[in-house]
């Protein structure tokens, strides 16, 4: 733990504010002894520093104008056409091995525990293999 | 995540530089909003503030097929490309201002002064412009960025000690400037 004193408390408050998480932290630890061992003094120096802090606080994060984020996305390189191709080609094949196995299971529910149920679960199956393929997809690449 | 280097974007930004759109929309919303915030405590301009943020992620973009880890994290690197379009643009704006003086502003009748007066955000952003630029930068990446007194001097390119010595004259002059306002 650091040295500290009201000088070097009041050095910290004056250049990082009103709040002792917001401090270097190998210095935090002495700063919250300090506070124990002088809380009157201590607790004045940081809510002078403090209230400078709500003051700067009012400026709110700025949002940006409609469309901002949609320009410095649309700015971003689009992936090479051979990688998205191999991407997909890859996923293609996971969705064709799923779909046969689903097409499996549909044949074994079928058998197992009727058509509406072996039926469901096929659908399902077999959407989240779509998904799987279209997701592997950048956007903006053709899905029809 | 987190990889070996430590650094939080690492995997992001190595999605972004495979083109993988996601990981592009997922940056944006990450990082715009901080170079929004640094730039707009800048440069005092909600314009230029979003042009800069702009040519940041432009240049994002060409740096992440090639971004390695380990070097600098990615948010720092980001922060020192804001950091240099600021400067860009602060130092034409005092080239304009040389060639070209300001026509003497009226300031107004004394009541509409006392009605700018009363408006805290335009005080706090005055005064943040009122700031020597060093001063400022240091008080924008420790205050509204929220960097760590070891990142931030690094990123200036000083010494902690130095950066201590920005920050207390920057909030100085900030607190003098406000002292009104608390009261």
């Amino acid at each position: 733990m650091s040295a500290m004193d009201a000088r070097r408390f009041e050095t910290l408050a004056e250049a990082h504010g009103g709040l002792i998480a917001r401090w270097p932290v190998a210095e935090q630890d002495a700063a919250y002894a300090w506070l124990a061992e002088a809380p009157q003094a201590a607790q004045a120096v940081l809510a002078q520093a403090l209230a400078l802090d709500e003051a700067l606080d009012v400026l709110r994060p700025p949002t940006g104008s409609a469309g901002l984020r949609e320009a410095i996305i649309a700015a971003a390189p689009a992936p090479a056409r051979r990688w998205a191709l191999g991407r997909w080609l890859a996923g293609a094949g996971i969705g064709a091995a799923l779909a046969a196995a689903s097409l499996a299971g549909v044949v074994v529910g079928v058998q197992v525990a009727g058509p509406s149920v072996a039926v469901d679960a096929a659908d399902a199956t077999l959407a989240a293999a779509s998904e799987e393929d279209w997701t592997l997809l950048p956007d903006g690449e053709s899905q029809s | 995540m987190t990889l070996s280097s430590g650094d939080p974007d690492e995997a992001l930004v190595a999605r972004v530089g495979r083109g993988d759109h996601a990981a592009v929309q997922a940056l944006v919303a990450r990082k715009l909003p901080r170079m929004l915030q640094l730039a707009q405590r800048m440069l005092s301009d909600p314009g230029e503030a979003e042009d800069v943020a702009q040519e940041v992620f432009v240049r994002a973009w060409k740096q992440a097929p090639n971004w390695k880890p380990g070097v600098a994290r990615f948010d720092t690197w980001l922060h020192r490309v804001a950091l240099n379009l600021c400067y860009d643009r602060l130092r034409r704006r005092r080239e304009r201002a040389m060639a070209e003086p300001p026509d003497q502003v009226d300031p107004g009748p004394a009541p509409d002064r006392g009605l700018l007066a009363r408006d805290t955000g335009m005080r706090v952003t005055a005064a943040l412009a009122a700031l020597p630029d060093r001063q400022r930068e240091a008080v924008v990446l420790c205050h509204y960025q929220d960097l760590g007194n070891i990142e931030a001097a690094s990123l200036m390119g000083v010494s902690v000690e130095a950066l201590e010595s920005l920050l207390s004259r920057g909030r100085r002059a900030l607190r003098a400037a406000l002292a009104d306002l608390r009261e």
